[in-house]
């Protein structure tokens, strides 16, 4: 080795890219750095291509901080309508919880909530015999390969039209109203509850189905009673999560018009009063919340040896929201 | 009571060959069946109970060749097979699908007589008290004696048992292999059971069938069944006890827990 390296040797020693070594170790140093050299530089254009794309991004939606600021006072206004502001006992500030309230008794909107609440329910009971027989066919333990694929293909279709679509689609046989709403989210049940069936499926053990087979019982008792029987409980769980979802998407259809809660909330964005949307947003938290509560009680309770999973009340109605929106997106 | 014939049942997987040319015939008897693990015993089990198909001869029971699972023919399994989602009842009313439709099976519309059958069996194990128990909240020895309970519902003439008490400790073994064994002396009917622990085969066994790399090596009673024969079986382990040990663990066990050490 030379005694004073330059420091472009040392620069190629570093990237790994030195003349090679003599020993064995000295050549997998090398190789190693000249390994992690590569790496980085794939994440130095990686990084350059999100830059990139994330630029492209936001000057396709047109987004601009000098907008936001000169919005801002506007929103803030909305704001005191969102949560219009009085006082109690004449000094403690606070929002006027009172005028959500009468709004609540004067729009009905309890009665809507029923609605909501109804296009879940029955569009989950209707979806279910079409999720089974979907879910249970496209297994490839009960439909050998090839054709088992049907089933799991008519289910992707089914998934790849979000609900919202399928009320589109379906408005020249029901009309626009709770009743289409009804149908999408019983197509869209059969869809994702049959995925799920399926999936559940896959994970059973042979162990009791060659148990059954070897009573000398037929093949739909081996199905029910050798593979069913092993995933009842799991498929009552999923139903109670499938009717959780539900009532989210039904909230979200809503807000093209298919009744409910939802809809009431986008007639009172229409008009401008936010005050009345902020009540209905209220609502849309508690229904979307207890319902997810309770699903998530029965759900801890059937899965047998599972921790008791316990969503705090407040986590629940906090994330509700969040959760309407990817429902109503088609996502879980 | 039955007779069950074996003719020179061969069965191979691809190049591997499990079982070769064996043949024997058993009558009313205890039978136990024992070999290092691979010597074949599942495979002629399962060849029996119609789980797997011999790739040649033939089985007959009471002089009629059989094919496929039928409720003749009980199996219990190592792992027992149950469903464990249910109860120990329902589980040993599976054993009498055959003769029910599905959609009686499914709607628990099999009749009185039935019913009460699948509560004898269980009484037969000494499990009626837990009947409405759930499996998966049973130990292992109460597991398995649920499936001798729904073999038993079966009505069947012959019993087959795989290892049954392979995953048990020595006293659930024990009592499993006393249940069993009362199960098919009360029930009167012929059963062939695969054991790795010779003493507890030399314990309840009428008749031993020895099987080494898919042959049958032996087929005696009793008081032919040496230590020399039983070391000749399993090569030599030095472990294996014919006389009543502190320890039921096969030589082979031992060998891999030795190796494991």
């Amino acid at each position: 080795m030379s005694s004073e390296p330059s420091p472009v040797d040392e620069l190629r020693e570093y990237l790994g890219f030195a003349a090679a070594g003599d020993s064995a170790v000295d050549r997998k140093l090398k190789d190693i750095k000249r390994r992690k050299t590569i790496r980085r530089l794939w994440v130095g254009l990686g990084v350059v291509a999100f830059v990139a794309v994330l630029r492209w991004s936001l000057t396709t939606v047109d987004f601009s901080l000098a907008e936001l600021y000169a919005q801002l006072p506007e929103f803030a206004e909305a704001l005191t309508e969102y949560f219009p502001p009085t006082t109690y006992f004449g000094v403690l500030p606070f929002v006027d919880v009172m005028q959500y309230w009468e709004f609540m008794l004067e729009a009905e909107l309890f009665a809507a909530s029923q609605v909501t609440v109804a296009i879940a329910i029955a569009g989950t009971a209707l979806g279910l015999p079409g999720a089974l027989f979907f879910g249970v066919m496209a297994s490839e333990r009960v439909v050998p390969y090839p054709f088992n694929f049907l089933f799991r293909l008519t289910m992707s279709v089914i998934r790849a039209i979000p609900a919202l679509v399928w009320v589109l689609i379906l408005i020249p046989l029901g009309g626009v109203g709770p009743f289409t709403a009804t149908l999408a989210v019983m197509i869209d049940t059969t869809g994702y509850l049959g995925r799920l069936f399926t999936d559940e499926l896959e994970e059973i053990a042979d162990g009791p189905i060659e148990g059954i087979r070897s009573t000398g019982a037929n093949k739909s008792q081996i199905v029910s009673f050798g593979m069913l029987s092993q995933v009842f409980r799991q498929f009552i769980a999923w139903l109670a999560f499938d009717l959780e979802h539900n009532v989210r998407v039904a909230i979200s259809l809503g807000l093209i018009g298919a009744g409910g809660l939802g809809l009431e909330l986008n007639v009172q964005r229409r008009t401008f009063n936010y005050t009345e949307m902020m009540a209905c947003i209220i609502l849309v938290i508690l229904l979307a919340g207890s319902v997810e509560l309770l699903s998530q009680r029965l759900r801890s309770y059937l899965r047998d040896g599972d921790e008791v999973e316990r969503t705090g009340i407040i986590e629940a109605f906090v994330t509700a929201p969040k959760k309407i929106v990817q429902s109503s997106m088609g996502k879980r | 009571m039955s007779t069950l014939t074996i003719e020179n049942l061969t069965k191979e997987y691809g190049d591997v060959t499990a079982l070769e040319d064996v043949s024997f015939e058993i009558d009313d008897e205890f039978v136990v069946l024992l070999g290092e693990s691979g010597a074949g015993k599942s495979t002629l089990l399962r060849c029996v109970n119609g789980l797997t198909e011999p790739t040649s001869g033939d089985i007959y029971l009471d002089g009629e060749a059989i094919s496929g699972s039928q409720p003749e023919v009980g199996m219990i399994f190592q792992q027992h097979n149950l469903v464990e989602g249910i109860s120990a009842y329902l589980n040993a009313l599976t054993g009498s699908l055959a003769d029910t439709s599905t959609a009686e099976s499914l709607f628990q519309r099999q009749d009185r007589e039935t019913k009460t059958r699948a509560l004898d069996a269980l009484e037969t194990v000494g499990l009626l008290d837990e009947a409405h128990q759930r499996v998966s909240e049973m130990s292992g020895g109460q597991q398995q004696r649920v499936g001798i309970a729904r073999g038993l519902v079966q009505n069947p003439s012959l019993v087959l048992a795989d290892e049954p008490v392979a995953s048990l400790d020595p006293s659930s073994a024990e009592s499993v292999m006393g249940y069993l064994k009362k199960a098919a002396t009360v029930h009167e009917v012929t059963a062939l059971v695969s054991l790795h622990q010779v003493n507890i085969a030399a314990h309840f066994g009428d008749r031993f069938l020895g099987l080494r790399e898919g042959r049958l090596m032996f087929d005696v009673g009793p008081d032919e069944l040496t230590p020399a024969l039983v070391d000749d079986l399993y090569g030599s382990v030095e472990t294996v006890a014919l006389a009543a040990t502190d320890t039921d663990q096969t030589g082979e066990e031992k060998q891999r827990l030795e190796v494991e050490v």
